[in-house]
Formats: structure tokens, sequence, C-alpha cells
């Protein structure tokens, strides 16, 4: 009885195996469904690994058969790009076909510890008009406070002489009437 | 000639620390992914950016490609396909334009579609949409006038193809 169970399980996984999954996951053409339905089936099947495995082997060395050197100097521009990056943090994502909506892959995942954020380009320009603006008004404050300080000290260099005028004036009266 | 190696093997060599881990995925797998790239675009300048795009942007993900149920060059491989897709929304210039209908001319003859060669117009077009246009299934059932079980036989049949080849 429990070998009967066996075998079935075995031709069911035969039968799964030959109905082209194991391709279409490592193409990258399986569903989402279908790919994490295999992702599960995986570590219970031996069978199913060993397919994997055996799909993967022979199409690493079908691509090796057929790799074309990419032109010298290509590594050194990857490099510079690489060297250039803030540290990311990948998310696992499974893999299938290209959905309507947004995938984890438009989004960058920044790690926590990062000292480093990605902006858009055009707010380089932003930064720096805000800060040749800032730079500006801190110009134009301090020629105005300049000016007010200065208009101030007029003033009061004029309410000082009118004092004195006043008292000029006043002094001549005074004497008169003491007299 | 290079050799298939396993993912273990790979771990070993790039947490030994001899070579950076970009350079040595790209000593091992460059030229492997610029063939592969070339399946999707019409100008070679178009696939060394991509190639440039794909290495800055998965040098930096190697932890998912352990931690995934695939081999290191295939979970590479997908990948790649992501961001060429993405590319695609982007700019569609340089794109191997989608021709419709089975039968149609422009069939891709490298790479995958050389194990394509024997099977009918109609599974290359399949294969093709799918794979290289990354477009989904049920709608090419609709422009086909056929339901989806009908292009899913056929996707799975181009997968027995490819598998007997290779095998």
């Amino acid at each position: 009885m429990h070998a009967n169970n066996q075998e079935k399980i075995r031709l069911k996984i035969q039968q799964y195996i030959a109905s082209g999954i194991i391709e279409s996951y490592v193409l990258g053409l399986a569903s989402p469904e279908e790919a994490s339905q295999l992702e599960r089936l995986l570590p219970f099947y031996p069978e199913l690994q060993a397919a994997l495995s055996d799909f993967e082997f022979q199409l690493e060395l079908f691509s090796i058969q057929h790799e074309e050197p990419p032109p010298p100097g290509l590594f050194q521009k990857i490099q510079d790009r690489v060297r250039d990056l803030p540290a990311v943090k990948d998310q696992p994502s499974g893999h299938g076909e290209r959905r309507g909506g947004r995938s984890d892959d438009d989004y960058i995942h920044v790690k926590e510890n990062s000292t480093h954020i990605r902006v858009h380009k055009y707010w380089r320009i932003a930064f720096i008009v805000i800060f040749i603006l800032s730079k500006l008004l801190l110009a134009a404050f301090i020629y105005y406070f300049i000016q007010y300080r200065h208009s101030e000290r007029e003033m009061q260099t004029l309410r000082d002489q009118q004092v004195k005028t006043n008292k000029a004036q006043l002094s001549p009266e005074t004497q008169d009437n003491e007299k | 000639m290079k050799k298939a190696i396993t993912k273990d093997i790979l771990r070993d060599e790039l947490f030994s620390g001899d070579k950076p881990p970009a350079e040595l995925l790209y000593n091992r797998y460059g030229g492997m992914l610029f063939s592969y790239i070339q399946q999707f675009v019409s100008s070679r300048t178009e696939a060394e950016n991509l190639l440039v795009s794909v290495f800055t942007r998965l040098a930096t993900r190697l932890e998912a490609a352990f931690e995934s149920s695939l081999s290191v060059y295939c979970w590479l491989q997908i990948e790649t396909r992501k961001i060429i897709l993405e590319h695609r929304g982007q700019d569609s210039e340089g794109v191997i334009s989608s021709v419709s209908g089975p039968g149609s001319p422009g069939d891709n003859k490298t790479f995958y579609f050389s194990l394509l060669q024997d099977a009918s117009p109609e599974h290359r077009w399949v294969f093709r949409e799918l794979f290289i246009q990354g477009r989904q299934r049920e709608e090419l059932a609709r422009e086909l006038s056929k339901d989806q079980a009908y292009i899913e036989e056929l996707l799975r049949e181009c997968m027995q193809i490819i598998r007997k080849k290779l095998g």
C-alpha cells in the first residue's frame, strides 16, 4: 500500500517535470503562482531538485558555448558606476512574468545604516538655486541692516543736534529772565 | 574553455577575497550575459549599455542570488531579463520590435532561438512574445482568439523542445 502511494507520487512528479515547469521557471517564464508552487515543492522532492540542477547545468553549458566577449573597457565603466553607487540592500522577490503594476525592481531599497541617499538629478539644480537665493537674501539682509543702523545713527545725530540747538536758543532767554 | 560551476564553488571564490565580486562575476558571466542580452536588442551598443546597467545593479544584490533556488547564472539571466524589459518600458529604441501574428518574419535566430529552429512558426512566435517581448499569456490568447490554455500548451511544447535540444 505504502509502496503503491510512493509510486503514484513519483509518477505525478515525473508528469509535473514533463509539463515544462522547470524550464519555464529557469527562463523566467513561469507565472508567480507556478514559481511559488515549484519553490514550495523543491525541498520535498529530490527528483525536482535534480531536474532543476540538470537543466541549469545544460543551460549554462549552452551559454558558455555561445558566449561573446564584451568589448574591452566595459568593465571599467561598470567599476566606475558601482563606485558611485550608495550601498543598496536587496529585497527577495519571486520571479515570473512582467506584471502590470510596479515590481520590487522599480524601487531601490536603501540600507538603514547607509549614510547616503539617492535623489533625482534635478534636485542638484534646485539645491544650487536655493543656495544662491539664500546667499542673496543674506546679502540683502546685511545691506539693509547696515543701512538701517546708519540711518538710525544719522537720526540720533540730528536729534542730538536739535537738542543742542534748542538748548542754545533757550539759554539767552533764561539768562534774560534771571536778570 | 570555461566549465559550469556549482553555487558552492562560486560562493567560495567570491568570499575568498582574491578578486572583487563584481570583477569575478564579470569575468565568469560577462560574455554569456552579453550574448544573452543581444537576443533582446538590435544594436550592439545598446547591449553594451545594458550589460553595464545589469552588472551595476546586480553586483550589489549577490546575496539574493545565493538565497535563490536557482544557480547564480540562471538567477543572473532572469534578473537581466527583468532589467531589459524595464529598460524597454522606459525607452523602446533599439529593441527588437514586436512582429504581430505567428509566422511573421523577424525571428531572431541567435541563442535560445537557435534551439527552436525546428519548431513551428506559432511556437516561435509564442516564445518570442513571452520571452523577448515580456507579454502576458492572456494577451497572446486574445490576439489569437484562443483560450489561455492553448498558449500554455504551446509554451509547454517550446520548453520540451528546448530541454530536448539542450539534453
